[in-house]
């Protein structure tokens, strides 16, 4: 048996390595390894206990395998740092039952441990250990004795079984790679080891920093921190299995958080586990941001899209002052939800609505879709009609905006009919495709809009050098999932949109970190640069009034949680952050006057 | 059931019933606020009906706003659900969550109007079912975070 585990894992490579499901931790990911392992040697043995650790008598269920693994490595981390006679104790004073049964042992074991010695995490060596890490070059795995369990006197850590030896070592060799080595049972000890990554270099540094089960979670915080910038770091040099290591040593760190942390850092280790393996599955650039239902729970839980659009529509409110006749140009329809709020303020403006045309420009969905973009305009139209407002709905479907044709949009001049122009988190995907941008602005010119606001990410995702992207992601999305966080404190029911709204940011980071090319759509681009962008295509900065400002303060203070969230002014735009981080930005703008070309 | 009684001295035995008196009863009912005539519509059924009446809650509503209203918000309003709904969805919520009492009520300007319009809006819209017809008792999910008791 043990040879055919052998033949296994060595064409276990990379290819097996997969990370599956969109929410799935990184220790999840090895658990459905474990799986795999088990359906395919052992007949089917994948509910009950596991059948080869039976055979050496230990019983282990195979759900609980990554519970068992990272909590052995746990054990043994702490029993690396403790003291010689802080663990003598284990062998003479406690009592374990039913040793057989893995998981409650180590369980016990754990139990036991915090409660006598309380090693302190030596984060600050961590450092050192790091530059081990990156000096480590690949080298066959060794079998190093210093942690022989066999040595520990006494019947608590090694049951009197000839067998058990070998499951002592073999979770001792999977514990010494940092938990990577996706809990294959290595057969012998003294065999040359798999082409797994190694990292030697940290097995034998006595002084590794200390997990201990829940404590210190803010060291863990850093470490964590530490090793998502390591990883990156390891991407950008194509040093793929360090990358890997770190990864997989990510997960675990990443398992003993809570809250927002633990979420962005899982997620951001999805992701570079993807780029990686060079998993990118092609809907990662179709979704983001099109994605209409996890838009709608992204929409409802928190406040960055109501105020986009509250805001985009003051700017256009006040541009359509005196028309008789409006046009709204929307390159992001999604839901609409945008437009009730535009369509109320019109009819109530005095001297009456004007008449109101509203072209939606969208994906192409996949599935049968086109009902609900029909619906969508029904909606809007049966708004309009309810509050008196003459509409308008004309639907484009176009998969590249740069290829729109302007004669689709049915301008009419502009004594009739005046125009405004509406991107809200849309623009910065034209910036994958070389040229489209510019093309897409000439577009916007051609309608002669009166006004043209735009809402995008106030971050700069879309920098040359990988590692850069990656902390500046990282910082942003840790920001975004904190005030996801705040606003869902103590709120029960909608818990589930949370979650979903999570999954939604999830792409979006998978895609920043994971993707290359065209593929890459989430390009984010500060405020900044998008206003040299545009100013350089011919528009002037229009200046968002202060009643934009106090509907959006006003807005904010709405939501739960909402004493973190700021509204700033810069230079006439409007920016929502999340206490000193800005994280949205919209501005409106106007065609320059003497605007040629 | 209140009965104001004049003293006796009155020797002409006349009570003064407010029911009798509608448009009494109706100022003093436009004055109070959503709470208070929630209470008050469980009085009895003349009262019942008079709480339910639109115009009395555009009172509760706006009372406080500086500057008068467009005609048109009335219309508006109306198509959108009417103005118990609206205090129920959008202005009883935030009022609640700006901080402000019930009683003693900041003075309203345009932009809170205006929010709260928004607000209702958006509530509206969300309950329109494809078929177009509205989903009574469903509650607009965005507006949900507005339903949120806030732990003090």
């Amino acid at each position: 048996m043990k040879r055919e585990l052998e033949e296994d894992r060595s064409t276990a490579d990379a290819g097996r390595r997969v990370v599956k499901g969109e929410c799935s931790s990184v220790s999840g990911g090895k658990l459905k390894m474990w799986e795999e392992e088990e359906e395919q040697d052992a007949n089917g043995g994948g509910g009950g206990m596991d059948e080869l650790l039976a055979v050496l008598g230990y019983k282990v269920r195979a759900s609980d395998m990554a519970d068992v693994a990272m909590k052995m490595e746990q054990l043994e981390m702490v029993m690396g740092t403790a003291q010689e006679d802080g663990i003598s104790h284990l062998a003479s004073d406690t009592v374990h039952y039913n040793p057989s049964d893995l998981s409650a042992w180590v369980q016990n074991m754990l139990s036991e441990f915090n409660n006598s010695t309380n090693p302190n995490p030596q984060s600050s060596l961590y450092s050192d250990s790091l530059h081990r890490i990156q000096s480590t070059t690949s080298c066959l795995y060794d079998d190093d004795s210093e942690y022989d369990l066999s040595a520990i006197p006494g019947v608590a850590l090694l049951p009197p079984k000839d067998s058990s030896t070998e499951i002592e070592t073999h979770s001792r060799k999977r514990l010494k790679i940092g938990g990577e080595s996706s809990g294959h049972l290595s057969p012998s000890p003294s065999s040359s080891s798999p082409p797994f990554v190694t990292t030697a270099g940290i097995v034998s540094e006595p002084s590794r920093p200390v997990v201990v089960v829940g404590e210190d979670s803010q060291e863990t915080g850093i470490q964590l921190v530490h090793a998502l910038l390591a990883c990156a770091e390891a991407v950008q040099q194509e040093n793929m299995k360090l990358a890997d290591a770190l990864v997989k040593h990510i997960g675990f760190l990443a398992a003993s958080q809570a809250g927002a942390m633990r979420k962005v850092a899982t997620y951001f280790a999805q992701a570079l586990a993807r780029r990686i393996y060079g998993i990118y599955s092609p809907q990662d650039g179709l979704y983001s941001s099109y994605s209409d239902p996890l838009q709608m729970h992204f929409y409802e839980t928190c406040p960055y899209l109501k105020f986009a659009h509250f805001t985009a529509n003051q700017a256009i409110l006040e541009a359509f002052a005196t028309a008789a006749r409006v046009h709204v140009i929307d390159f992001s329809l999604n839901q609409g939800m945008q437009w009730p709020a535009l369509m109320q303020a019109l009819a109530l403006r005095p001297g009456g609505p004007p008449a109101f045309r509203l072209t939606g420009i969208s994906p192409p969905q996949p599935d049968n879709t086109a009902d609900s973009l029909q619906q969508v305009g029904w909606k809007l139209a049966q708004m309009a009609e309810a509050i008196g407002v003459e509409f308008e709905f004309n639907h484009i479907v176009c998969s590249n905006l740069e290829d729109l044709d302007p004669a689709a949009l049915k301008i009419r001049p502009t004594a009739v009919e005046a125009v405004a122009v509406n991107s809200v988190f849309d623009l910065h995907r034209l910036l994958a495709r070389p040229g489209a941008i510019e093309k897409v602005l000439g577009l916007i010119k051609t309608t002669q809009p009166k006004i043209v606001t735009i809402v995008e990410q106030e971050a700069n995702h879309n920098g040359p050098i990988f590692l850069d992207r990656f902390t500046e992601a990282l910082h942003y999305y840790s920001n975004l999932f904190d005030s996801l966080e705040g606003s869902s404190i103590g709120f029960e029911p909608a818990n589930e949109d949370v979650l979903l709204s999570e999954v939604y940011l999830g792409r979006q980071i998978c895609n920043v970190v994971a993707c290359e090319g065209t593929d890459r759509v989430e390009r984010h681009e500060s405020l900044t640069q998008w206003r040299t962008r545009i100013e350089s295509a011919g528009f002037d900065p229009v200046h968002l009034g202060s009643n934009a400002f106090k509907q959006a303060s006003m807005l904010l203070a709405l939501f739960a949680g909402g004493e973190g969230y700021r509204v700033e002014e810069n230079n006439g735009c409007l920016m929502l952050g999340w206490h000193t981080r800005p994280l949205i930005a919209t501005s409106a703008w106007q065609l320059a006057p003497n605007g040629s070309k | 059931m209140q009965k104001n009684h004049i003293p006796e001295a009155n020797e002409k035995r006349r009570k003064f019933l407010i029911n009798d008196n509608l448009d009494i009863l109706i100022e003093i009912l436009k004055r109070l606020d959503g709470p208070s005539l929630g209470v008050a519509a469980c009085v009895c059924r003349l009262w019942c009906t008079i709480a339910r009446n639109e115009s009395v809650w555009e009172h509760v509503c706006f009372r406080h706003v500086t500057s008068p209203l467009p005609s048109s918000v009335k219309s508006v309003v109306a198509a959108l659900g009417g103005y118990k709904r609206l205090y129920m969805v959008s202005i009883r919520p935030v009022l609640s969550r700006l901080g402000y009492s019930e009683v003693v009520r900041r003075v309203w300007t345009q932009d809170e109007v205006q929010l709260s319009l928004s607000l209702f809006c958006v509530d509206y819209y969300e309950r329109l079912t494809g078929s177009g017809r509205l989903s009574g008792d469903a509650s607009a999910l965005s507006l949900m975070f507005l339903c949120n008791t806030v732990n003090v």
